[in-house]
């Protein structure tokens, strides 16, 4: 086994599109979980696969369910009902619990390092107790300080670090034994721009690598580029799974459309077509037309265009509104409020 | 390598812990230093030898300061959650635990044996009693004051792991690890034919044995949530 990450440049480009998937073989299979803490119940039965190679995003709001999910997983809660398989065997096995501590990488939502600690000390109680031989923890410390951009400080109390770098310092000791499986707890929370762009090239790397991510998070656009599926958890339930233009297809639902008119151009008005349920003006000259669902959105598109012409409407764009994960989000999470 | 315990390794990086934290300095210098002002501030102390009343003192104070060290320590990281690290690596609970004990022991019995070493001496110059009467005089002194602080220690973790609130952890501590940890000595005063020193190793081991055992299992359980 060789332990230490390579030496890649951290900085790639956040637009290059990524090569999804190794194989789709399931690392982890949750079946019907449940957790409950004496009145609350913190997951109502979910059931979660994890492929090898992806990076699946588990966004939910704060209290959701995410940490409790996570903690099941890497075996920080042993009581709960239902399964959680890792490689097909239950991970409850001293087998599987072992393999589990070699293979997985964890980043904590909420952990602190000792205050006596400087970066290399952690890094290095860490990496024994990870098993990496003493011969090339050095190495692996070297390396994995460089990936995540904190060698210049490897001598420097933890406390003395800022918020950025400490987190960095949890995605470091996550790495340093060179797992398979990362599960990342809201990696990017309380972060600043510079940093959380950071976090998600270091993300893009690994996961270009082969690795399997899990990341978890409650705010969206910290996923949104990053995840290759998407599991929406809500109130201990997992509302939706799927491939972020899965998620954005299923609900194209509303059969938005969007018009810019030109400035002074007469606008379309709901009563003077069926086609139209209702119209939402988001400004003066920009326009959402909700389609009545009985018309396919196509058709009332051609209905639309012939009295856009008809009428001496001036437009500057029509356009079938796109759903964005946004949409999809809010609509599973507003549902119970 | 993965299979084998971690539990030197957690010994090791505990004493490092005290050592980078200046924590073991202040103990191997605070308490001899500590003790010798208070013999020369109390004026009836003058007349018993200066090594057993070194490490009566030390016993006494060395046992509240650990107990109240490492409840409070305990209390703190379990609040940050610093033992998660440690648990999703091959890392059992009770390594944690007994790694944290044994650290704070071996500090404190340097500091009680430099403290009695440098009494010895002083007594030696000052009042010139024989070298082979004050080791005989203070291994009985040592050991008691040693098992003692073994009890305060196993009450300092006890509370550490039950109390969330690092204040009340201290102040429990301070109650209670002087107070139980009387147990070895308290007896032997009042029922002279007691055998001071098997009597102290006997309820030392033990009843730190005890406190232990049921921190951990209560440390375990903890787990379940």
């Amino acid at each position: 086994m060789v332990f230490g990450i390579p030496n890649i440049d951290p900085v790639i480009n956040l637009n290059q599109p990524l090569i999804w998937g190794v194989g789709m073989n399931t690392v982890f299979e949750i079946q019907q979980v449940s957790k409950q803490y004496r009145d609350l119940i913190a997951l109502d039965n979910i059931s979660l696969d994890i492929n090898q190679g992806e990076i699946l995003g588990y966004i939910g709001p704060n209290g959701a369910g995410k940490t409790t999910t996570i903690k099941i997983l890497v075996g920080l809660i042993k009581q709960y009902q239902g399964s959680v398989l890792y490689q097909g065997k239950n991970i409850k096995t001293s087998e599987i619990s072992s393999l589990l501590h070699k293979e997985l990488g964890y980043l904590p939502q909420e952990v602190d390092f000792q205050q006596w600690r400087t970066v290399k000390h952690a890094l290095t109680t860490f990496g024994l107790l990870s098993g990496i031989p003493r011969e090339i923890l050095n190495d692996s410390i070297v390396s994995t300080l460089k990936l995540v951009g904190l060698s210049d400080v490897e001598n420097k109390k933890i406390v003395h670090l800022s918020g950025g770098m400490k987190q960095k310092l949890k995605l470091a000791q996550a790495l340093m034994h060179n797992p398979k499986f990362l599960i990342l707890d809201e990696p990017m929370s309380g972060l600043d721009p510079s940093f959380r762009y950071q976090v998600k090239n270091i993300i893009k790397i690994l996961h270009q690598q082969g690795i399997t991510i899990f990341l978890s998070s409650h705010i969206l656009s910290d996923i949104e580029n990053l995840a290759t599926r998407i599991a929406i958890i809500h109130q201990g339930k997992i509302k939706k799974i799927g491939t972020p233009s899965e998620l954005s297809e299923e609900f194209r639902i509303g059969n938005d459309i969007e018009i810019m008119y030109i400035k002074g151009s007469p606008q379309i008005r709901k009563d003077d077509l069926n086609c139209i349920q209702s119209i939402t003006q988001e400004s003066g000259i920009n326009h959402i037309i909700h389609s009545s669902p009985e018309v396919e959105t196509d058709e009332c598109i051609k209905i639309l265009l012939r009295y856009i012409l008809d009428n001496g409407i001036k437009i500057r764009t029509l356009s079938l509104r796109e759903p964005d994960l946004e949409d999809v989000y809010l609509h599973y999470v507003r549902e119970a409020y | 390598m993965m299979g084998k315990s971690k539990l030197g390794l957690l010994y090791l990086d505990e004493l490092k812990g005290y050592y980078k934290s200046k924590l073991m300095l202040v103990l191997w210098i605070g308490l001899p230093l500590l003790s010798f002002l208070m013999q020369y501030l109390q004026p009836n102390a003058e007349e018993i030898p200066l090594s057993i009343f070194v490490a009566i003192l030390v016993g006494s104070i060395g046992g509240t300061l650990s107990s109240v060290l490492i409840s409070t320590t305990i209390t703190s990281e379990r609040n940050r959650n610093v033992y998660d690290l440690f648990l999703i690596r091959p890392v059992k609970r009770w390594e944690i635990i007994i790694a944290k004990y044994f650290a704070v022991l071996t500090c404190l019995l340097f500091a009680v044996v430099i403290s009695v070493v440098m009494g010895i001496i002083v007594d030696i110059i000052k009042i010139g009693t024989p070298i082979s009467e004050l080791l005989k005089i203070n291994a009985q002194s040592l050991i008691v004051a040693f098992m003692s602080i073994c009890i305060a220690c196993s009450i300092g973790i006890f509370f550490g792991i039950i109390i969330n609130s690092v204040a009340v952890s201290a102040v429990l501590s301070v109650y209670l690890g002087n107070q139980i940890s009387a147990i070895v000595i308290l007896p032997t005063v009042l029922i002279p034919e007691i055998n001071v020193i098997f009597y102290a190793i006997l309820v030392g081991v033990g009843v730190s044995i005890l406190i232990l055992a049921i921190s951990i299992i209560i440390f375990s359980k903890k787990s379940q949530y």
